[in-house]
């Protein structure tokens, strides 16, 4: 556990950390020159403050309310009053009570054996019981000037569901304020003195607007999955969810748009340029990549050699556009904007294109079209019955030819799985004599039919053919096969008729295929 | 007798030479052009560069103008307006300075590609600047890191200098003139 200080590539300066940190802040104290910025980082209940790079200050969160009942049995006990297996049994009937929480001394008691417990309580009993929480998130917030280096008060988030804004120079807490979750993540906007917005992302899966003039939350936004990255993007709120989404909400709640990630979020940052009017927000996803919104618009994409785990955008060094990345297995990687980078706004999110906006020259309203608008409003509910019940109907006479086809084998194709077939008729001609071409295909993707034979059922009345049965030879896989024949109509009355085809199987007697040819009225015959 | 002053009577002209005095910004530009003006008129405060500066001495044999450009990124859009104008760039580069030698590459790629530029022999003089200052790049790192291999179609030449002592400025200058000379005779 160390504080690692970095000036350009190098490493500057490193101290060691006396507990798990959860999180840091760099922030101006005082207003001595030069300015010089300090460095808070909090864990357990303390902030360490450290300016020019040395330990400075240590910020203790005041301790909770102790349970009086408890306070008191532990008196007892250290008068002599109650033996340790008393208080055990004391401890355990407060214990179910929950209005004030135990202490860690008490629940630590609990949970020793028998034979520990005694040298527990003569190690113990002296001191007095105290309850403390711990830091969960911090973040800064200008006192008085919007100025880049104007004095900073820190804000820290607690696992008892508070929020204490302390001010600069004497550590003093300035503000405290409750929320109905223990917070996670913040967000800070505005000056202390003037007005300000913190944003905060609770373990319950809300998210929480605190101001000013209030000690309690103002606004709620609820989320349908949790949090794992908070921005605010002017008025409105940039959430990171993990279900792999991006949501932004009005701070009063109201979802403005919803984006698709390709992968889980990580971490979350925001991208401001001021001097270009340019703000977005940047996304660590656990695929190695780095993704740059700016509403719900991907911008860019960087590809990482690891996953990125934290992001910092902003002035580093004497570079205003500078993205610092750590990664998970312990990387530190710098990126700077180029100077004539541009960001091309277009909307790559899947959805109606810009085309559709464009207005149309709609004619006017007919009286017809009035009319029918009036009649579909008023028995719109049975015009939808009627409608779906003709189209269920029709869906179920489709399906009973289907079957019927299938059974009959009346499809111009076969779904025999064996022979699976193709066929196509053209009829050429004006008449009495017609050409009669059909096309027949093997669709399989690699076996060769064989032994087929193709018949022709008409009315001998009216045609007559020259070979009504036909031998088809080996069909390879893919290629059309001509099979022609011609039809002569005996007829003159000037009618027509149709002509069956049958595609058979040698040694079957149900057809594999059907085609009706509706064949066209002889034109010759008349003529003659 | 100054820098200059030397090296004009080595030409033997007096001519006007414009030259561009490019780089980021900390990289030492006017530093190291006030180290080349003649002593009695150097600026005893070097202090940041807004916009640009045109520095004008004459010698005994030569006029230089010279354009020292700021270096920070806001004004370094204002650089292209006077390639036309240069006739031999100087381009300093912070050696120390191992983060933002991508900018430098950047901003050099982006001069060598401009249209006034591009297609001219024009000679570039690059001094690896703050030699001086532990664990600085040498000037062979620089000009591997710059790509300055690929720059075939312009003279080009790069010294390591400290500005602040004046050392390595000669060499690079000396080499500047003999380009000016024989670009024109
Ligand atoms: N150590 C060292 N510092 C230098 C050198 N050259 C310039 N500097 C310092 O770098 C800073 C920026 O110099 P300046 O000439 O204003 O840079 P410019 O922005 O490129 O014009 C000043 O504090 C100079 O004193 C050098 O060779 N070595
Ligand atoms: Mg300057």
């Amino acid at each position: 556990m160390k504080l690692k200080v970095y000036r350009g590539t190098a490493l500057m300066s490193e101290s060691a950390l006396l507990d798990l940190p959860s999180g840091l802040a760099a922030f101006f104290m005082d207003l001595h020159e030069p300015r010089v910025p300090a460095v808070a980082v909090a864990s357990g209940p303390c902030v360490y403050v450290y300016k020019n790079l040395r330990p400075y200050f240590k910020f203790t969160l005041p301790g909770l309310e102790v349970n009086a009942l408890e306070q008191d049995l532990w008196q007892q006990a250290r008068e002599g009053q109650i033996d340790p297996v008393t208080l055990k049994e004391m401890l355990e009937s407060i214990r179910k009570k929950v209005d004030v929480p135990l202490s860690v001394r008490s629940l630590h008691f609990l949970s020793l054996e028998t034979e520990d417990m005694d040298d527990f309580l003569q190690l113990h009993k002296q001191q007095p019981i105290r309850r403390q929480t711990v830091i969960t998130c911090i973040g800064t917030l200008k006192k008085s000037t919007a100025d880049d280096d104007g004095v900073s008060c820190l804000v820290i988030g607690t696992e008892s569901c508070h929020v204490y804004v302390l001010d600069p120079e004497a550590f003093l807490i300035l503000s405290k304020m409750t929320l109905p979750a223990p917070p996670t993540m913040m967000d800070v906007t505005g000056q202390f003195d003037v007005e300000y917005r913190i944003t905060v992302a609770c373990r319950n899966g809300n998210i929480y607007v605190l101001r000013r003039e209030s000690d309690k939350p103002k606004y709620c936004i609820e989320l349908s999955s949790h949090p794992v990255g908070l921005v605010r993007v002017g008025k409105n709120v940039v959430v990171g969810c993990s279900d792999e989404s991006l949501q932004s909400f009005t701070q009063k709640g109201k979802k403005l748009w919803k984006a698709v990630l390709p992968a889980p979020v990580t971490t979350m940052a925001s991208m401001d340029l001021p001097a270009r009017g340019f703000q977005a927000v940047l996304l660590g996803l656990a695929n190695c990549e780095v993704q740059l919104y700016r509403d719900k618009n991907l911008l860019s994409t960087i590809k990482t050699p690891d996953v990125v785990t934290s992001i910092c955008f902003g002035r580093y060094g004497r570079e205003d556009g500078t993205l610092v990345m750590t990664t998970r297995k312990g990387g530190l990687m710098v990126k700077i904007l180029k100077r004539t980078a541009t960001f091309e706004d277009r909307d790559s999110a899947p959805g109606p294109p810009l085309a559709q906006s464009v207005r149309l020259n709609v004619p006017k309203k007919t009286k017809l079209y009035v009319d029918q608008t009036l009649r579909e409003r008023e028995n719109g509910a049975a015009m939808h019955g009627a409608f779906q019940m003709d189209l269920s109907r029709l869906r179920l006479a489709a399906a009973k030819a289907y079957v019927k086809a299938l059974e009959s084998s009346l499809a111009p194709m076969s779904a025999s799985l064996t022979e699976p077939l193709k066929m196509n008729a053209v009829v050429q001609g004006l008449g009495p004599s017609f050409k009669l071409t059909l096309n027949v295909q093997n669709t399989a993707a690699c076996r060769p039919v064989m032994n087929l034979a193709v018949s022709f059922l008409y009315d001998e009345s009216l045609y007559r053919m020259r070979s009504p049965y036909m031998r088809i030879p080996l069909l390879v896989p893919g290629l059309i096969y001509p099979v022609e024949t011609f039809v002569e109509c005996t007829s003159d009355k000037g009618v027509s008729d149709i002509i069956k085809v049958f595609v058979l199987h040698e040694g079957k007697s149900s057809p594999l295929l059907t085609a009706h040819i509706n064949m066209p009225v002889s034109e010759g015959l008349t003529l003659n | 007798m100054g820098l200059f002053d030397r090296l004009a009577g080595w030409l033997g002209l007096k001519k006007e030479v414009n030259v561009l005095c490019l780089g980021l910004d900390n990289s030492g530009k006017t530093t190291i052009i006030n180290q080349l003006k003649p002593s009695n008129a150097q600026a005893q405060d070097i202090v940041p560069t807004i916009g640009f500066s045109i520095e004008k001495f004459k010698t005994s044999s030569l006029s230089f103008t010279v354009f020292d450009m700021s270096g920070q990124g806001r004004y370094r859009n204002l650089w292209e307006h006077y390639y036309k104008e240069g006739q031999a760039i100087i381009f300093v580069i912070d050696s120390a300075d191992k983060l933002r030698m991508v900018v430098a590459k950047e901003e050099l790629d982006t001069l060598l590609n401009h249209s006034d530029i591009k297609h001219r022999r024009i000679p570039i003089l690059f001094f690896a600047n703050k030699m001086d200052v532990r664990d600085a790049l040498s000037s062979v790192k620089v000009s591997q890191l710059l790509c300055l291999e690929n720059i075939k179609d312009k003279p080009w030449h790069i010294c390591a200098t400290d500005a602040l002592k004046g050392e390595g400025l000669q060499e690079g200058v000396d080499w500047l003139q003999d380009q000016i000379k024989t670009m024109r005779t």
